[in-house]
């Protein structure tokens, strides 16, 4: 069943890129959000990936035992960023603060950008080595017809 | 088992070492220690072969595609942690690890030197990756022809070769 699990280490690729382009995108929605339901402005989210052995501890004991523990990658944590907000002088604004500085989120649309095409090209790759998997797959059962 | 640019092909040897001459023994008369059909059945079938269904070959080429499964595994794991920082890139040594497979022992993989570290202490590089995803996939195809050759031969000699 070696093949197969391959085939669920690539889906954990995926599902982790992908986890960190939906918050990718949610920053650059978010670029100039004033008001949370936490009170004050959105505050920028990013991914932190971790190396996973298997899905169950057994199994990962079992596949460390086997051939040193390959596996895939999971999202350990979702950071929220702690730099203080970027203050814009606009005394008209309803969020404006009694010197008449808004807090807004401290987020670079370019620094978003690059990380996306990252994202991107990284779910790319873990689709190619699926669909090499796949053919791997389809060869082996070709054996018997 | 193979011959030689089979070998190399297969990522089993490197040129230098497929092309190197072989010493010849220096024997007064012909070197035949058995008669020629106690060869064929015991000396060129070794035991852990027999326990393969079909012959040493068929043997030999399933202990590749189990080989190259391993590393496939090693290389969908590579790229998925393409991100993950710390991570080291994994592989395993093809040469020693069939021999090892082949005398019944199990492969194990290795972190690979010589790459660059980025920043974040991963060492990733996804055109090696790239090339070792296309590489696997060739290899895994041309082998997998190799043993459907061999069943098919199986079963013609079951069917005494009526439709074959």
């Amino acid at each position: 069943m070696s093949l197969f699990s391959a085939l669920s280490i690539s889906a954990s690729g995926m599902a982790a890129q992908r986890t960190r382009a939906e918050l990718i995108t949610e920053n650059l929605a978010n670029a100039e959000t004033t008001r949370t339901p936490d009170g004050g402005p959105y505050r920028r989210k990013d991914v932190v990936f971790r190396s996973e052995s298997a899905a169950s501890p057994f199994a990962s004991a079992m596949s460390s035992a086997m051939d040193g523990g390959t596996g895939g990658v999971s999202v350990s944590e979702i950071l929220v960023d702690q730099r203080d907000p970027e203050q814009r002088y606009l005394p008209g604004h309803p969020d404006a603060g009694t010197n008449g500085y808004v807090a807004y989120p401290r987020i670079n649309p370019a620094e978003e950008m690059v990380d996306l095409m990252s994202a991107s090209n990284g779910y790319l790759a873990n689709v190619a080595s699926m669909s090499a998997l796949k053919e791997m797959i389809q060869r082996s059962i070709d054996l018997l017809r | 088992m193979f011959s030689g640019i089979t070998k190399v092909f297969l990522g089993l040897t490197t040129v230098d070492k497929a092309t190197k001459p072989r010493r010849r023994r220096n024997f007064a008369v012909p070197y035949r220690p058995f008669p020629v059909i106690f060869r064929a059945f015991f000396m060129d079938y070794p035991v852990q072969y027999c326990r393969h269904m079909l012959n040493g070959l068929s043997g030999s080429l399933e202990s590749y595609l189990d080989l190259l499964s391993v590393r496939q595994k090693l290389i969908a794991s590579n790229i998925a942690n393409v991100d993950t920082p710390g991570y080291k890139t994994r592989d395993v040594d093809f040469q020693t690890e069939f021999q090892s497979l082949m005398d019944g022992g199990q492969s194990h993989a290795t972190e690979v030197t010589g790459l660059k570290t980025n920043n974040d202490g991963n060492n990733v590089s996804l055109d090696r990756e790239a090339r070792l995803l296309s590489e696997n996939g060739v290899r895994f195809s041309a082998v997998s022809q190799l043993l459907r050759g061999q069943i098919r031969l199986m079963k013609s000699a079951i069917d005494e070769g009526k439709n074959g």
